[in-house]
């Protein structure tokens, strides 16, 4: 079992997984107005920031689902920096909201999407990114009056449990692949 | 659909359940990782301690018996591990309604940390079953969880938090479900190919 499949494999995985990873940052991107219009902050400013975002991934999701339609091979560096994109707009959201900010959910989704579509070395780097860039902000962020610790380790152990599993998905997918392609040939 | 495109669709599924397994054995050794620790690091009082414990005991001699089923090359079957997803879920739900820390005092419902417990469970069943199955599961999911946290709603405040949480338990199943589809056309497509 091998963290780096080969480049066609790999390029593979991401063509097929391209459509999952667009459906699922529009799902991001409609909960977040959503979240955002309904009842906003009081802050201009911070809402200005958040919504200016939200339409920038938008945009960056629009040009990734007009290549998928085209049928055009997604480039693997593109492909990277947007999933990278969406953990930063979460990240920001998080940050923007202070405190026990219930945004962090949506870590689930986007990690989630790249988890079976990346190599999983990629997928390693960018699950333990998230969830330690998270654990530093949410233990420096909860409110006082509540035992930060085990809050934390639950949610960071969880973001590492959904990436986990897309992993552990991508080998036990790729061993059948390969179990098929030998009984056929 | 002729009988021979029956039998093997009928082949496939069950190798969904046969390979996918070893998935949910790992999504639910993390919600035992999860609980453990925060069962040992939150309770003060021993009696705490002991029942807090107990469900997650429970979930591991079934983790212990799949895993080693599994492990023997005689997966279970679909009624035994769906019942074991629903044992999950169960348990989940039961400490999101009733269990009480000094880490979070008097938080139940909406206002416990818990709920995550539910994102792997959801993702791992959507990965491995058919998806007529992964949408009851999901949406039972949600519904339980949106009746547990019903009483918490005092405000627009609650009721964003709690359709975003939703929102993302459902995306769960839905990605899962829809990477199991894509998975399972590329297998069709490899073996078109070959003809």
């Amino acid at each position: 079992m091998s963290l780096r499949p080969q480049q066609g494999e790999a390029q593979a995985d991401l063509d097929h997984g391209q459509v999952v990873i667009v459906t699922a940052r529009w799902l991001l991107i409609v909960v977040g107005l959503f979240l955002l219009v309904l009842k906003p902050t009081s802050s201009v400013g911070e809402l200005r920031v958040q919504i200016a975002l939200l339409l920038l991934l938008g945009l960056v999701n629009f040009v990734l689902l007009a290549r998928l339609l085209r049928r055009s091979p997604v480039l693997p560096p593109v492909a990277y920096a947007a999933s990278a994109l969406d953990l930063v707009v979460v990240t920001i959201l998080v940050l923007s909201q202070g405190g026990d900010s219930p945004t962090f959910v949506l870590y689930f989704p986007a990690l989630v999407a790249l988890s079976v579509a990346f190599e999983p070395l990629v997928m390693i780097e960018y699950a333990l990114a998230t969830a330690g860039v998270y654990g530093v902000i949410a233990a420096s962020r909860l409110p006082t009056g509540i035992d930060r610790g085990p809050i934390v380790a639950t949610r960071v152990l969880m973001l590492a449990a959904v990436a986990f599993c897309g992993g552990v998905y991508w080998f036990v997918e790729h061993d059948r692949r390969r179990r098929l392609e030998r009984s056929s040939s | 659909m002729n009988p021979t495109a029956v039998r093997r669709l009928d082949h496939e599924a069950a190798e969904d359940i046969f390979f996918g397994q070893v998935v949910m054995i790992w999504a639910r050794w993390f919600l035992i990782g999860a609980g453990t620790i925060f069962f040992l690091w939150t309770a003060q009082k021993s009696t705490q301690v002991a029942l807090g414990i107990l469900p997650i005991v429970a979930l591991m001699v079934l983790n212990f018996y799949l895993h080693g089923r599994y492990l023997l090359e005689r997966p279970s079957n679909i009624v035994q591990i769906t019942a074991a997803s629903t044992i999950d879920v169960a348990l989940v739900s039961a400490i999101v309604l009733v269990w009480q820390s000094n880490t979070a005092p008097g938080l139940t419902g909406l206002g416990s940390p818990f709920f995550v417990l539910y994102y792997p469970v959801l993702l791992a069943f959507a990965f491995v079953m058919p998806r007529w199955l992964t949408l009851i599961f999901t949406a039972s999911t949600a519904a339980v969880y949106a009746a547990i946290c019903l009483p918490d709603l005092t405000s627009i405040t609650t009721a964003k938090v709690l359709v975003l949480r939703l929102a993302t338990l459902a995306a769960m199943g839905g990605i899962g479900t829809f990477y199991w589809r894509i998975q399972r056309s590329r297998r069709h497509e490899g073996l078109g190919a070959k003809g």
